[in-house]
C-alpha cells in the first residue's frame, strides 16, 4: 500500500515538469503556431545549465533553477532571432526540419560540454523527507511540486494582468488584428520564445535535481509534452496543467502495477482513449 | 691431387653458399607479410567501452613491444593492427554497420570484443557470415556461442529467429566471458549459503524460511537471461530461495524509484540488480535515498569499473558486487598478473582499470597465441587454433588455470570462476573499495576470501 502512495507522488512531481515543458510548448504554439521538435532538448539543456550553476560555481540549488531559466530565455531568443525567424510563415516542413536539425545540434554540444555520461544535480534535501507509516515523501519533490505551483502562479500573472501577456493572448487569437491594433508582433515572438524556452529551462533544472541525465534524454519528453497539450487541448494552459498530472500519474501506476516496459504505452494510450472520446482534448474547443 | 683437392673445396664452398642462400631465401620474410588487423567492438559512448579500448591499447603494445605476433607462413613477426568498432551505445540497431565495415571495408583479420547481449547476438551474424572468427568478450548471454546446431540452438525454439543454422559459421565464434548461468549461480549460491544461515542467526528466523529475493532486470537479452539462468538454478539445486519479486524495466530507464516501490512492498532479504554500471548504481542509491529501501543489492560484473564506484559514492556501502576480477580489492591482489595489470594500466591512463577491459586484454593474448599456433592468419585455421587453445590463465581465473575453449553443448566457452565482493567505505579514497567475500577459495587460490560478510548498517530484513 505504502508503494502506492509513493508511486502517485512521484507520478505527481513528475507530472509537475511534464507541465512546465507542455506549457512552454503550448504557449510557443498558441502565440507564434511554431512546432518545435526540439523543445525536449530546451529541457536537457537547462538541466546542464542548473547542474554547471550548482556545482562549478556553487550555486544555491534552487537559484541554480533561475539560472537554467534566464540562461533557456536568452538561448530561445537566440533560437527565435536565428533560426524559425527565417522560416516562420514559410512552409510548415521548414519550421519542423529547423527544429529537427536542432535537436541534434543541441544533443552533440551538451556530449562536447557536458559529456554523455549520467549525471544528476547534488541535492541536499536529496535523501529526506517525512515518513508516513511506511511511504516516504521526499522533501526534494514536495519542493519541486512547490516551484511548479510558483512558477504557474507567475505565468498566470503574466498571462492575465500585463500587457505582454495581454499582447501574447491577443497575438494567439488574431495576429493579424493584434498588428493593426498595434501590437509589435515580432517582440511578442521573441518574448514567447524566450518564455517558452525558460520553462523548459525550469523543468530541465528540476528534472536534474530528481532524476540522472544525460545529452539524449530530451527525445522522449518533447513527445509526451506534445501528447499532453493535445490531451489537455491545443492553446489551454489549464488543460496542459491537467494533461501534465494526468500523465504523471497515468505513467507511475502503470509502472507499478504493470511494470516498467508499459510506462510510455499506457501514457499514450490514455491520449488514444481521450482524443477518440473528445477529440478537441480536455480543455480544447473547437476550430482553436 | 692438388687438383682434385681445389675441386673438392670449390664444391664444398658452392654446397655451403647454397644451403646459406637457401637458408637466407627461407629467412626472408615473405612479401605477403604485413600487420594483423584485429577489430575491437567496443561502445565508446560508455566507460565500459572506454576501459575495453584502453586495455586493448595496452596489450596491443606490449605485444607489439615484444616484437609482435610470430606468422610461420610469413616468416616474421609482424605487428597487431588496432581496428576501432565503435558501437557507440551498442544498441541493437548501431551494433551492425560497424562490425560490418570493420569486416568488408577494414578486412579484419580477427574480431575481439562485443558489449550487451543484444548488440553482440546482431553484429556477430556479419562475422559468422563471413567467417571471421570472433573472441566475445562482453555480451553474457551463451546464445552468442549456442544458438547454431553445436549449442543445440540454445534451447531456443524452432520458429526463434535469433536461432542459426550455418553450423560453419557458429564454429567461428569463441566466448571468453562469464556467461549468465556462470554468475547467476555465485549469486544464488552465495545467498543461499553465506546470506541465510547470517539471517537466520541474527533474526532468529527459522532454518526453513527461505531467503527472500527481488530480481530487477533490465528488459532485454541480458536481464531476460539472468532471471531465467538464476530461477532455473535456483529449482534444479533445490536453494532456500524463494524469489518474491521480478520487475524488469525498459534499457532506457533513468528513475527505478515506481519499481523499487514494488520491489520493497514484497519485503525482500535482498535485491538482485541486473544492469550495466550507470542503470545498477542509480538503483542501488534510489532504493535507498528515495524509497527507503535498506537491504543487500548485489550487482553484477559488468559494474566491477570506477565508474560504478564513484557513482555509488556512500551509497556503495556494504553492497555487493559479483565478479570474476577484482581491481579494487588489492593489493596485494589474489594473482600476481592482476598485480601487474593494475599497476601498468593506472601508471598509463591514472584510473584503475573495469573488468571489462580485462577480458579483452587477456582475449588479444588468446588471439596471439592462437595466430602463432596456427602459423598463419588464415580464418579457418586461426579458428581451430582457437579451439585448441590451452594457454595459462592469465586475469581470468578458470577452473583448471588454463584457458580453454569447450566444443559440447555449453559450445566454445571458458570455465571462469567468479566471487561475490563487498564494498566497503575507505575514507582515503573517499569512495568504496572491496574485499572478496565469497568463496572461500578458487582453483590454485587459497584463500580467495579476504573478509566475512556482514549486514550492511541500517539493513532491514524483508518478512520473517
Amino acid at each position: 500500500m505504502s508503494g502506492i502512495i509513493e508511486t502517485l507522488l512521484w507520478g505527481v512531481a513528475n507530472g509537475c515538469i511534464y507541465i512546465l515543458l507542455a506549457t512552454g510548448l503550448n504557449i510557443i504554439f498558441g502565440v507564434m503556431k511554431l512546432v518545435n521538435f526540439a523543445h525536449g532538448q530546451l529541457l536537457m539543456i537547462g538541466a546542464y545549465v542548473a547542474f554547471t550553476a550548482s556545482t562549478a560555481f556553487g550555486l544555491n540549488l534552487y537559484l541554480s533553477i533561475l539560472v537554467a531559466m534566464a540562461a533557456m530565455a536568452l538561448v530561445g531568443v537566440g533560437l527565435e532571432r536565428l533560426t524559425f525567424r527565417r522560416v516562420l510563415g514559410t512552409d510548415k516542413l521548414n519550421e519542423i526540419f529547423v527544429s529537427l536539425g536542432l535537436i541534434y545540434v543541441f544533443e552533440n554540444a551538451a556530449v562536447l560540454l557536458w559529456g554523455n555520461k549520467l549525471k544528476q544535480i547534488p541535492n541536499p534535501l536529496q535523501g529526506g523527507g517525512l515518513f508516513l507509516d511506511e511511504v516516504l515523501i521526499g522533501y526534494d519533490r514536495l519542493l519541486a511540486i512547490f516551484i511548479v505551483v510558483i512558477i504557474l502562479a507567475a505565468l498566470f500573472i503574466l498571462l492575465k494582468k500585463t500587457k505582454i501577456g495581454l499582447a501574447m493572448r491577443a497575438t494567439s487569437q488574431r495576429s493579424e488584428t493584434s498588428m493593426l491594433m498595434g501590437v509589435n508582433i515580432e517582440k511578442v515572438y521573441i518574448f514567447t520564445f524566450a518564455l517558452g524556452a525558460a520553462l523548459a529551462g525550469a523543468a530541465g533544472a528540476l528534472y536534474g535535481i530528481l532524476s540522472p541525465f544525460y545529452p539524449g534524454i530530451g527525445a522522449l519528453p518533447t513527445i509526451k509534452a506534445f501528447a499532453i497539450i493535445m490531451l489537455g487541448g491545443l492553446g489551454s494552459i489549464p488543460g496542459a496543467v491537467i494533461g501534465g498530472l494526468l500523465y504523471g500519474i497515468a505513467e507511475n501506476t502503470a509502472v507499478y502495477f504493470l511494470g516498467g516496459i508499459w510506462q510510455d504505452a499506457i501514457a499514450f494510450a490514455l491520449l488514444i482513449i481521450v482524443l477518440v472520446i473528445k477529440p478537441t482534448g480536455l480543455f480544447g474547443e473547437k476550430g482553436e | 691431387m692438388q687438383k682434385k683437392l681445389i675441386a673438392i673445396v670449390v664444391i664444398a664452398i658452392v654446397a655451403v653458399a647454397a644451403i646459406l642462400v637457401g637458408w637466407q631465401l627461407t629467412q626472408t620474410p615473405s612479401p605477403e607479410a604485413r600487420a594483423i588487423k584485429i577489430g575491437l567492438v567496443a561502445c565508446y559512448e560508455k566507460a565500459e567501452g572506454q576501459d575495453m579500448d584502453r586495455a586493448a591499447k595496452m596489450a596491443v603494445q606490449e605485444i607489439n613491444d615484444a616484437g609482435g605476433v610470430w606468422v610461420e607462413e610469413w616468416n616474421t613477426k609482424v605487428d597487431i593492427e588496432l581496428v576501432i568498432v565503435d558501437t557507440e551505445d551498442d544498441s541493437m540497431g548501431k551494433s551492425v554497420g560497424p562490425v560490418t565495415r570493420a569486416v568488408l571495408e577494414d578486412g579484419v583479420d580477427i574480431l575481439i570484443g562485443g558489449y550487451t547481449s543484444s548488440g553482440t547476438l546482431a553484429n556477430q551474424v556479419v562475422a559468422i557470415d563471413n567467417r571471421v572468427p570472433y573472441i566475445i568478450t562482453g555480451a553474457s548471454s551463451s546464445l552468442v556461442t549456442r544458438r547454431g546446431p553445436q549449442g543445440n540452438y540454445g534451447g531456443l525454439a524452432e520458429d526463434n529467429q535469433l536461432r542459426i543454422e550455418d553450423e560453419e559459421g557458429m564454429s567461428y565464434m569463441f566466448h571468453y566471458c562469464t556467461t549468465t548461468a556462470d554468475y547467476s549461480k555465485t549469486v544464488v549460491k552465495f545467498f543461499a549459503e553465506t546470506m541465510k544461515p547470517l539471517l537466520d542467526s541474527t533474526y532468529g528466523f527459522d532454518s526453513s524460511r527461505d531467503l527472500r529475493l527481488a530480481i530487477l532486470y533490465r528488459d532485454d537479452a541480458f536481464g531476460k537471461g539472468v532471471l531465467a539462468d538464476s530461477k532455473a538454478i535456483i529449482a534444479s539445486e533445490n536453494l532456500p530461495i524463494d524469489v518474491v519479486v521480478e520487475r524488469s524495466y525498459p534499457a532506457t530507464a533513468t528513475n527505478f524509484q515506481t519499481d523499487l516501490s514494488v520491489v520493497k512492498d514484497a519485503k525482500p532479504d535482498a535485491v538482485y540488480v541486473v544492469d550495466f554500471i550507470a542503470g545498477t548504481a542509480e538503483i542501488i542509491k534510489q532504493g535507498q535515498r528515495d524509497v527507503g529501501l535498506n537491504t543487500v543489492y548485489i550487482a553484477v560484473e559488468c559494474c566491477e569499473d570506477p565508474q560504478f564506484y564513484t557513482l555509488l559514492g556512500e551509497y556503495g556501502k556494504g553492497q555487493l558486487l559479483e565478479s570474476k576480477f577484482a581491481p579494487y580489492a588489492g593489493p596485494p591482489f589474489y594473482l600476481s598478473a592482476i598485480d601487474t595489470y593494475v599497476t601498468d594500466y593506472q601508471e598509463k591512463y591514472n584510473t584503475l582499470p573495469g573488468m571489462m577491459g580485462a577480458d579483452t586484454y587477456d582475449a588479444f593474448y588468446i588471439a596471439k597465441a592462437a595466430i602463432e599456433d596456427a602459423g598463419t592468419v588464415d580464418k579457418a585455421a586461426v579458428r581451430d587454433a582457437l579451439e585448441s587453445t590451452s594457454i595459462d590463465q592469465m586475469l581470468i581465473i578458470t577452473e583448471t588455470g588454463k584457458i580453454g575453449f569447450s566444443t559440447g553443448v555449453n559450445y566454445h566457452e571458458i570455465a571462469p570462476v567468479t566471487f561475490v565482493e563487498q564494498l566497503v567505505w575507505n575514507e582515503a579514497a573517499g569512495e568504496c573499495r572491496a574485499v572478496i567475500v565469497y568463496p572461500d577459495s578458487a582453483p590454485g587460490i587459497d584463500p580467495l576470501k579476504q573478509a566475512d560478510f556482514a549486514l550492511p548498517e541500517g539493513y532491514e530484513p524483508g518478512s520473517p
